[in-house]
């Protein structure tokens, strides 16, 4: 028995074929990227060593990436905040209503499994000034504002636009994940708090939301890399523009590299980004498991 | 006795609240299917009735609205080749996934653990940090323009949320069937081909639909490593509704629907099984 579950050359066998295309397409080309990031490298030429040129250059120099870098960090921030919020209390309502539960968890979960490029598209045209939503406002006598084009501000309109629209695709995620592990915990420990003469506030604030800490980690950490590395609204919604204001991250990277062709600078915009999601990774995980030691 | 009036005080001072919860629940139902049908009413309309009343019903119904998309957005082709390349992915990439999550989960070796961990770091990897990479790379290699190219970055970012969810479902199963056909002579490949993929099948079931829908979505490895039309996927072929034909809106939105009918159609048809399945492995795992 313990011979067959130590069979090394089986195990090798398991494992050889995941490793073997997890260490050829991730891990080389992360090195090979980290090598890009130090070398001045336009598609035609070879890559030159110029050390920490692109860095300088890219924090120093180029105030679009650092449009791009304040978005990407807005949008995860927004994204973490409300999706957990609004992701939660979906989860608790739809887990204390008696009936149509499964009914308003498909519709809410629906959107994200849809292609959000083409989510994208629905929503650029619902923001169209001639069309969409500014027609129906106009009905109230109300002038609605450019959502998409407006320029002004910290956080342009039209981000705050894009950030709510991943709102509305995503949140059934995290709702679903907390849902899980809410129908998870025995219904034995509500009624018994109950019994005591606990409320229903009480009860989520002192059962649910520690028993439910677990899923945070999961849920925060997926949230924060999928807002970091979003691509297609963006793409789909404005292009990064107006003049470049709703430019994230990754449409960054992507003009950079393959409109103008810059590998060794897009590569440095990629290390950040990689940066950028262990360290909210890390960040997340202690965060909330010094909580739970608190509590 | 005490019990059963303290839960009939409760039923009747919460209902209120839970009225108010049902008008909310219902509102966001709304804000969720509109536009999704509003979408649907539009591409069904001509490009003047969009203009004059978008939010009106469509008076005629243009069904060719969907055939011109069709043909002018070489749907048909891009359909094919989403199919194909994701088709292949779902298959390698849990056949792959399947048989490194069992060594994980259920095999004794000392560096299990590390390996779960290396794979799972796989997951907090954005997929844009090796595009230049590898689009340099499979450029020399012959593998852009590929369909092929394609599928092998695809296998392996499908693996870390493969392997995340079936170790999860190897490691809930009895091990006391594992250890009854070992006892009886199975050899360890059977075991896996046998028992543990059979025992396994919600959890191959839904990483295979999740690994399928993300691979269906993706649009920024597809836009930059096939140029061809004729290799292009779905999300790709949308992008051109951006750019030359942005003014024809209703054919627009019969390509977006006709590129997003499959995912519906499968969701509607799976989405208990998606959803139990989801949890359960993220839960244990």
């Amino acid at each position: 028995m313990d011979k067959i579950l130590k069979d090394k050359k089986a195990i090798f066998i398991f494992i050889a074929p995941a490793l073997i295309m997890f260490v050829l397409i991730l891990v080389i080309p992360i090195f090979q990227m980290v090598y890009y990031s130090l070398c001045d490298y336009a598609a035609l030429t070879p890559p030159e060593f110029i050390g920490l040129a692109n860095y300088k250059k890219l924090f120093f120099k180029d105030s679009t990436f650092r449009i791009a870098l304040k978005n990407s960090i807005f949008f995860m921030l927004f994204s973490a905040v409300t999706q957990q919020v609004i992701g939660i209390l979906l989860a608790v309502f739809l887990t204390n209503i008696p009936k149509g539960r499964n009914v308003f968890k498909n519709i809410y979960y629906l959107p994200s499994v849809l292609s959000s490029a083409a989510l994208g598209l629905l929503w650029a045209f619902m923001f169209n000034p001639k069309i969409g939503i500014n027609q129906l406002l106009a009905q109230f006598g109300i002038k609605g504002p450019l959502w998409l084009m407006d320029s002004k501000g910290f956080i342009v309109l039209p981000m705050w636009v894009i950030a709510f629209v991943a709102l509305w695709q995503y949140v059934g995620q995290n709702m679903m994940l907390y849902m899980a592990q809410i129908t998870g915990i025995s219904k034995d420990i509500y009624e018994a708090s109950y019994v005591d003469g606990a409320s229903k506030p009480a009860a989520f604030r002192y059962i649910t939301l520690p028993l439910i800490r677990p899923m945070m980690v999961t849920s925060l950490s997926l949230n924060c890399i999928g807002s970091l590395k979003f691509f297609d609204l963006v793409y789909n919604m404005t292009q990064g523009g107006p003049n470049h204001r709703t430019e994230v991250l990754a449409t960054e990277l992507y003009a950079e590299g393959f409109n103008y062709f810059k590998y060794g600078y897009a590569s440095a915009i990629s290390v950040v980004l990689l940066v950028m999601c262990l360290i909210v990774t890390l960040l997340v995980k202690k965060v909330i498991k010094v909580e739970t030691y608190e509590s | 006795m005490k019990e059963s009036t303290v839960m009939k005080k409760r039923r009747k001072t919460v209902s209120p609240v839970i009225v108010v919860i049902y008008v909310f629940l219902v509102l966001l139902a709304v804000l969720y299917l509109a536009p999704l049908l509003w979408m649907l009413s539009v591409s069904l309309k001509d490009n003047a009735g969009v203009m004059a009343a978008p939010f009106a019903l469509p008076e005629v119904f243009h069904w060719e609205n969907y055939s011109q998309a069709w043909s002018l957005g070489k749907l048909g082709v891009a359909l094919v080749n989403s199919t194909l390349v994701c088709g292949v992915t779902l298959l390698i990439s849990l056949f792959f996934g399947a048989m490194a999550a069992f060594a994980i989960a259920r095999m004794r070796w000392k560096l299990a653990e590390a390996a779960h961990t290396f794979f799972l770091i796989g997951m907090m990897v954005p997929v844009h940090c090796i595009l230049i990479p590898l689009f340099v790379r499979f450029a020399k290699l012959g593998l852009t323009n590929s369909r092929f190219g394609l599928m092998l970055p695809y296998i392996t970012f499908s693996l870390p949320m493969t392997i995340f969810l079936l170790t999860g479902f190897f490691k809930s199963m009895p091990g006391e069937l594992i250890e009854a056909a070992a006892i009886d002579g199975c050899g360890i490949y059977r075991i896996f081909f046998r028992i543990a993929l059979p025992l396994c099948r919600t959890g191959l079931f839904v990483s295979g639909l999740m690994t399928f829908v993300g691979n269906w979505n993706e649009l920024l490895l597809a836009m930059v490593f096939i140029s061809d039309p004729a290799k292009k996927t779905l999300p790709v072929t949308l992008t051109y509704f951006v750019g030359p034909y942005a003014t024809n809106y209703v054919q627009m939105f019969a390509a977006i629907i006709i590129a997003i009918a499959p995912t519906v159609i499968v969701y509607c048809l799976f989405s208990n099984q998606i959803v139990e399945g989801l949890t359960t492995g993220a839960v244990k795992g």
